[in-house]
């Protein structure tokens, strides 16, 4: 086997990893590493196996999810909604570009101590930055993508006969599905990024709580850990989106 | 400008580019108003089809789906239309590539599809925009061969706009020329003595073909001259 095949990038890859795992295992061991800033691998997964042995990670698990994929639900629905009426309506258009404009470039993370006073420390303020990160997103992406349609799809609808209705559920419908689904990864990550900042500003449960808690009593390995959680649960749900962009988008 | 495309008759229009001839096409099946005067026409828009040089199939739908589109608009039951459009891609060489989506058909097939689609509604007369500029020589030829074929067999009438003069004389009953734009107007009128029904390679043999062809090309030359003299 030569050593560089190129099939075997992964091993490669995850030879490398173990090899930098080791390492760090090797060098806490020895006492060269602070404990306070850089804990062990076996602690970091201590601390991960902790998490989930006593079973108090349940409800911040679950307040994360429920924040997020609220905020990602309302906000693809609103941000849908609003992309096409400002694409069809122009008076529409006019009021909503400017506001969008600016909170697409302002860090719409900004808002979270807004939301808190509006809304409280519960859940609803963590919705609203998850929504409102993601919503401004599928915005953009319905609103110029709607001006962007195939004329030449639009011409052969018309010439087979069909009206405005034929237009809408046979060319915009499917290319403002294509859309969305084409950015829906991005989607899922803003609408966790919104849930955990809105956690980490002030809340009394989430995995962002639990990373605030785990900075204030200076807990590297269980920020550590929540951090490997976190990441854990984001690539998954990637996964899922992945394979229901495959699925709906197969004709691509 | 007049233009007579008699019932089953093949006729095609030639000319300069910029002569304004997809505008033309574009105007009269009703995608673009003229910029002055009015089209006049004694076919209803229902019995108008057009096919493009791009095959502009619905790339998130079947080739079924994309030809039983046109049916459904017209108030066909959708199962009946499905059957229906089945029925076309068989004649047009397709028979089990109903269920594949327009990506994963080659340029020759998506062609086809398009064909089928319009076909299936049954037009009195076909418009066709270059349709085969953008397929290479072998497959090109199968395609046109299986389009004089089709139009043939169903009295189709087709007024075809392009600007290669081998392909107009190979299909055509007649030929226009067109002078070149702007104020373009049709300044020839050849009718192409080649009986049907043709096979669009040997068309090409025939001894009417070569003289004719000749003909044209000192035309359509004459007509780019005297626009470059002009300007």
């Amino acid at each position: 086997m030569r050593l560089l095949d190129p099939r075997y990038a992964w091993a490669r890859q995850l030879g490398a990893f173990t090899l930098l795992l080791a390492l760090w295992e090797g060098l806490g061991r020895a006492d060269l590493l602070n404990p306070m800033y850089a804990p062990s691998p076996s602690q970091i997964g201590a601390a991960l196996v902790e998490l989930f042995a006593d079973g108090r990670i349940w409800p911040h698990l679950e307040a994360t999810f429920a924040a997020a994929l609220g905020g990602l639900a309302i906000g693809i629905a609103v941000g849908v909604v609003l992309g096409v009426a400002a694409a069809l309506v122009q008076p529409i258009a006019e009021l909503l570009e400017p506001v969008m404009t600016v909170l697409n470039a302002v860090p719409r993370v900004i808002l979270a101590p807004l939301f808190v006073i509006w809304l409280g420390v519960g859940l609803a303020s963590k919705v609203a930055l998850s929504f409102i990160l993601v919503a401004v997103l599928m915005f953009f992406t319905v609103f110029t993508g709607i001006s962007q349609v195939d004329r030449r799809l639009i011409e052969r609808i018309v010439t087979l006969g069909g009206g405005r209705w034929a237009l809408v559920r046979h060319v915009y419908l499917p290319s403002v599905a294509a859309w969305v689904l084409g950015n829906l990864k991005i989607a899922v990550g803003f609408a966790f990024t919104g849930a955990c900042v809105g956690e980490f500003v002030a809340a009394t449960r989430g995995l962002g709580y639990l990373l605030s808690f785990a900075q204030s009593t200076y807990n590297a390995a269980l920020m550590f850990a929540l951090i490997l959680l976190i990441l854990f649960v984001v690539l998954a749900i990637f996964g899922a989106a992945g394979r229901l962009e495959k699925y709906l988008l197969r004709w691509n | 400008m007049s233009l007579a495309v008699g019932e089953g008759r093949f006729v095609s229009l030639v000319g300069p580019s910029g002569s304004g001839k997809s505008s033309l096409l574009r105007a009269i099946i009703g995608l673009q108003q003229p910029l002055a005067g009015s089209i006049e026409t004694d076919l209803a828009r229902s019995e108008l089809g057009i096919l493009f040089q791009d095959d502009t199939l619905l790339p998130w739908k079947t080739a079924r789906d994309n030809v039983a589109l046109g049916l459904t608009f017209n108030g066909m039951e959708r199962r009946k239309a499905l059957a229906e459009a089945e029925a076309w891609l068989e004649r047009l060489d397709l028979a089990g590539f109903g269920n594949r989506f327009p990506r994963h058909l080659s340029g020759g097939q998506r062609k086809r599809v398009a064909l089928a689609q319009v076909l299936a509604l049954e037009p009195k007369l076909i418009l066709m925009d270059e349709p085969f500029a953008s397929l290479d020589a072998i497959v090109g030829a199968r395609v046109v061969r299986d389009v004089v074929s089709l139009v043939e067999r169903h009295g189709i009438s087709v007024l075809l706009v392009t600007h290669d003069l081998e392909e107009a004389l190979t299909l055509s009953d007649e030929v226009y020329l067109m002078s070149q734009g702007p104020r373009a107007r049709i300044t020839q009128h050849y009718p192409v003595p080649i009986p049907r029904p043709r096979d669009p390679v040997r068309t090409r043999t025939h001894p009417a073909f070569a003289p004719l062809y000749e003909r044209l090309w000192a035309d359509l030359s004459r007509e780019v001259d005297h626009r470059a003299e002009a300007a």
